[in-house]
């Protein structure tokens, strides 16, 4: 794999809003999407920009996740095509989400180029508007760490689809011949940070689209990338580990029904962790509906039954329908956790759950637009491992045996 | 809320009251909030005991009747009926079954009552929020769609359409006829397929309840029986377009040919005078069988079940037409040699024996060779390898004519998509039973005729064409009502989020998306309230009109109790 390298002896930040900037002034696009510094606070926002002079405000990288890139997509293009040409610049898991959001047609990417970058993660919010100069200053040194500072959110410590998602393998229910460029990719050109010493960073097409803009930008992806390829590599393997040890333990600690419950006891149904998920995509909450209001009789049936009956009412059953609704699509970016204010970790507990149901199905959210979501897809073969067999069918029997 | 339930147990003669207990279900079953009575009867799917649910349902002015008898299968309708002759509305009730479920299921007497006593309190709880649903009733559309203009497509046609029905016949090429039209003659003698073909023509041209529609397509069909609603794209061009509206439709797209290129043994497309069957018909049309050079050719070598292997079926006319072509070639060219290599000869009709003796005895040589001839150059001529029980041979010929095999036409499967209709493992269009419904096809409404089921002769496909046609007369008579599913889906606005995901289950095709609301939209004439979208919106924005949340959550409540 070739790539173009770029010089950034004047820091990430400015060889990447000099590309923007460039690719701005060439037409290759009328507008971007980017996150950016909102003036006199120290807060972020996404811009929809097209005014060059204004790129100056523009920060692709923030510390933080205000608000999730594939919600701020959706927003834009949720009822139609855009009539002039957006570049999205994102994080990985935004790019991922932007893709789940487009095959429940929540975005329409007609226009949209994607852009993602290499992610070293981000701090948690309430760090960052407890002292933001120095979550600031923390976010900086995880470009060193790459995951390995305690001061970034304990979701991002162990994420390890933090760059190109090509690089996780087309699932095996796809055949080879279906896979054209545009289906499988997530984001159209990816910048890679990594291997580049802080000096460099690396373009590289993933797309048709992608291609053809660094064409006319006379970027020739002629650079070699190994240093990006290995350092990449090194950092995954790394970052699976961690996972792994962290999954094993958080089975633990939420394994069963009391661990379970435990762990939301504290939610005070305020719902913000449903209204920031951009894999939440319902017009009207199931639980946010009148259908869950009940006459004043039944609640004291209810209290009667338990002998008392604690409100917030259903909290559990919020989250577990939660889960089961958007589990499978859960990208893991963390944007619930932080807009919990009981501090109740609520991401690292759907990671662990998506984790488990998306290998059951062979799937995962974001990787490329072409992959059916499964439970739009039905195979006759999957899971007959849970498959009761009838009488007689003696090898089957044997077979499921072994597979329980 | 004061509902007047009624409760009626039945004994099925010996099937229910031998098995369960049923005076200890009463008396459990009597005492529940909003039960107003609780009885049982001997036989309540009898004159008798339909009598006695209907005056009940007057005396004791039910608002809601539950029954625990047998299967819905059986009776639900039987009961439904006798709640509509009493004035109340049939959706107010609910069957419980207890024989199937319960009394025929559990040896244990005790067992058996306490699993029905729950069943019936959950039906109790579940009738109590059932809402009363109107019926609709529409006519049925007599009208028929035929799609492709063939031999088959045209028989169906003429079979179906008069005073009462209109046929619509849809043909993808420029003019109508089909293969049948290219055929020089038919068998045995007569006349050509051509005369045969454009008297049906012209009686399809000049019959006023047929429309016909050349160069034209089907673009979309949804529906159901008595009811498709159905878009053509007309005269080649994607712009214009018509729908229409049958009551059923006629699949006749007849074949395609397999492409003798595809098997390099046989030298088509690369030697000269190697010819298919079509191209020699082509040259018997016009009268003249010549060589390249202009010249008659001194030998042909007619090569059967090219293709056989590959398609792996036989395709049934081949071995009488190249007979009949080796016999035109004998009678009109004096000194010519023919000789038909075959591998298996397929003589079905009682005419066919005699005709390939007569054939044999002009001095045609029939080959009977082990495996698939290879054709070869051979200086200006052509050789045909061939091996009889292990032993290589081969003839010297001038020319050649390949029999390919047929195959299921251009778009078979496209088509098989729109209407929701099977294919079989060779690639044609599956019939219900081959012996026992060959022409109907497991959509009601929906039928396959001729060439597009399979290889068929021509007989074969006007019997079919005039079998579907029975059908259609059977089925859609004119005046006849049907009633539309009542227990169908409906999509809620303000949840949906337009995601389509229902469209993609939807079987019947009855959802579609409204671009300008950015919702689904269920079409209730086509909707048979399967249910398929209710599960699988993500949103929860689909509910069935007879299976609501809370319907089915009140019912599972009391099953699980």
């Amino acid at each position: 794999m070739k790539g173009k390298a770029l010089s950034a002896k004047e820091g990430i930040n400015k060889a990447i809003i000099d590309f923007l900037k460039k690719s701005l002034e060439k037409k290759c696009f009328d507008a971007l999407l980017i996150p950016a510094k909102v003036p006199e606070t120290e807060s972020y926002a996404w811009l929809l920009l097209q005014d060059e002079s204004l790129l100056e405000l523009a920060n692709p990288l923030p510390p933080v996740m205000t608000v999730q890139g594939g919600k701020a997509l959706s927003t834009v293009t949720k009822h139609g095509e855009m009539h002039q040409s957006v570049a999205a610049v994102m994080r990985p898991c935004e790019v991922r989400a932007a893709v789940e959001l487009f095959k429940l047609k929540q975005n329409n990417l007609e226009n949209i180029t994607l852009i993602s970058i290499d992610c070293p993660g981000t701090m948690p919010l309430s760090d960052y508007t407890d002292n933001p100069e120095k979550m600031t200053k923390a976010f900086e040194n995880a470009f060193d760490k790459w995951g390995e500072g305690d001061n970034l959110r304990p979701i991002c410590q162990i994420c390890h689809k933090f760059s190109l998602t090509s690089l996780f393998p087309p699932s095996p229910q796809e055949s080879p011949s279906d896979q054209n460029e545009k289906d499988f990719s997530a984001s159209d050109l990816h910048i890679g940070l990594l291997g580049g010493n802080k000096e460099k960073i690396f373009l590289m097409p993933c797309s048709t689209r992608g291609t053809e803009l660094l064409e006319k930008l006379e970027l020739p992806p002629q650079d070699s990338l190994e240093k990006w390829e290995s350092k990449v590599k090194e950092i995954i393997d790394k970052k699976i580990k961690k996972r792994n040890t962290f999954n094993k333990e958080w089975l633990t600690k939420i394994g069963g029904n009391e661990k379970f419950i435990a762990v939301f006891d504290e939610c005070i149904n305020c719902h913000n962790c449903m209204r920031v998920c951009p894999i939440c995509y319902c017009q009207q909450c199931y639980f946010d509906s009148p259908a869950l209001n009940l006459p004043p009789e039944a609640y004291l049936q209810r209290a009667e039954k338990r002998g008392a009956l604690r409100f917030p009412l259903d909290t559990l059953l919020f989250h577990l329908g939660r889960m089961s609704h958007m589990v499978l699509s859960c990208v893991s970016c963390g944007a619930c956790e932080d807009a919990c204010p009981m501090s109740i970790p609520v991401a690292q507990i759907f990671s662990v759950i998506g984790d488990q149901t998306q290998k059951d199905f062979n799937y995962v959210p974001g990787r490329n637009r072409g992959e059916p979501l499964p439970l739009q897809v039905f195979r006759e073969d999957e899971f007959s491992e849970v498959e009761i067999p009838s009488e007689g069918e003696e090898t089957s029997t044997g077979e499921a045996e072994k597979n329980v | 809320m004061n509902d007047n339930i009624g409760v009626y147990v039945c004994e099925c003669g010996p099937n229910i009251k031998d098995r369960i207990e049923i005076d200890k279900v009463i008396e459990e079953i009597s005492s529940l909030e909003n039960v107003k009575t609780a009885k049982k009867f001997s036989l309540l799917c009898s004159n008798d005991g339909k009598k006695f649910l209907a005056e009940e349902i007057k005396k004791e002015e039910l608002t809601h009747l539950v029954v625990a008898a047998c299967s819905p299968r059986e009776h639900e309708q039987t009961f439904m009926n006798v709640c509509t002759e009493a004035g109340l509305n049939p959706y107010l009730f609910q069957l419980i079954n207890i024989r199937e479920q319960c009394a025929w299921m559990i040896s244990d007497k005790d067992e058996a009552t306490s699993k029905a006593i729950k069943y019936i309190r959950a039906g109790i709880n579940r009738v109590a929020l059932h809402k009363a649903l109107e019926k609709k009733e529409i006519e049925i559309n007599p009208d028929v769609l035929v799609i492709g203009g063939g031999i088959s497509g045209l028989e169906t046609s003429l079979s179906l359409a008069g005073k009462d029905r209109k046929v619509y016949l849809v043909e993808k090429a420029e003019s109508l006829g089909g293969m049948a039209r290219k055929l020089s003659q038919l068998l045995p003698q007569q006349g050509s397929g051509l005369s045969l073909i454009k008297e049906k023509i012209t009686q399809a041209e000049n019959n006023k309840n047929i429309k016909i529609f050349t160069s034209s397509e089907v673009n979309d069909a949804r529906g159901f029986l008595g009811n498709f609603e159905v878009t053509v794209k007309l005269n080649g061009t994607d712009s214009e377009e018509r729908e229409i509206r049958v009551g059923a439709i006629a699949v006749a797209t007849g074949f395609g040919l397999f492409d003798p290129k595809k098997s390099t043994q046989y030298g088509y497309g690369e030697i000269d005078n190697v010819l298919t069957a079509m191209e020699f018909e082509e040259m018997m049309n016009f009268g003249k069988v010549r060589l390249k050079n202009g010249q008659p050719p001194k030998s042909v070598a007619l090569i059967h079940c090219v293709g056989r292997k590959e398609r792996g079926y036989c395709s049934k006319v081949c071995c009488l037409y190249s007979i009949r072509f080796a016999r035109y070639l004998k009678d009109k060219l004096s000194d010519v040699s023919v000789t038909d290599f075959y591998i298996d000869l397929c003589l079905p009709d009682k005419a066919d024996q005699e005709y390939f003796e007569e054939a044999k005895n002009k001095g045609i040589r029939f080959v009977r060779s082990d495996e698939e001839v290879k054709v070869k150059k051979s200086g200006d001529k052509i050789a045909v390898e061939y091996q009889i029980e292990g032993k290589q041979d081969h003839i010297t010929t001038d020319m050649v004519v390949l029999a390919p095999a047929m195959i299921p036409s251009e778009g078979t499967s496209k088509l098989a998509d729109m209407l929701n209709i099977p294919l079989d493992a060779t690639g044609f269009f599956k019939e219900v039973h081959e012996i026992l419904d060959p022409v109907s096809t497991p959509i009601e409404g929906v039928y396959a005729v001729g060439c597009a089921l399979g290889p068929n002769n021509i007989p074969e496909s006007i019997i079919q064409s005039q079998a579907a046609a029975g059908k259609i007369f059977s089925s859609l008579i004119p005046g006849k009502k049907i009633e539309p599913e009542v227990k169908v889906s409906e999509i809620r606005e303000d949840f949906c989020t337009g995601c389509q995901t229902c469209l993609s289950v939807c079987f019947y095709g009855a959802i579609s998306f409204d671009p300008f609301k950015g919702i689904s939209i269920v079409n209730e004439a086509i909707c048979r309230g399967c249910g398929s979208c209710v599960g699988i919106c993500p949103s929860g924005a689909i509910r069935s009109k007879h299976f609501t949340y809370p319907q089915l959550y009140r019912e599972v409540l009391e099953a699980l109790r």
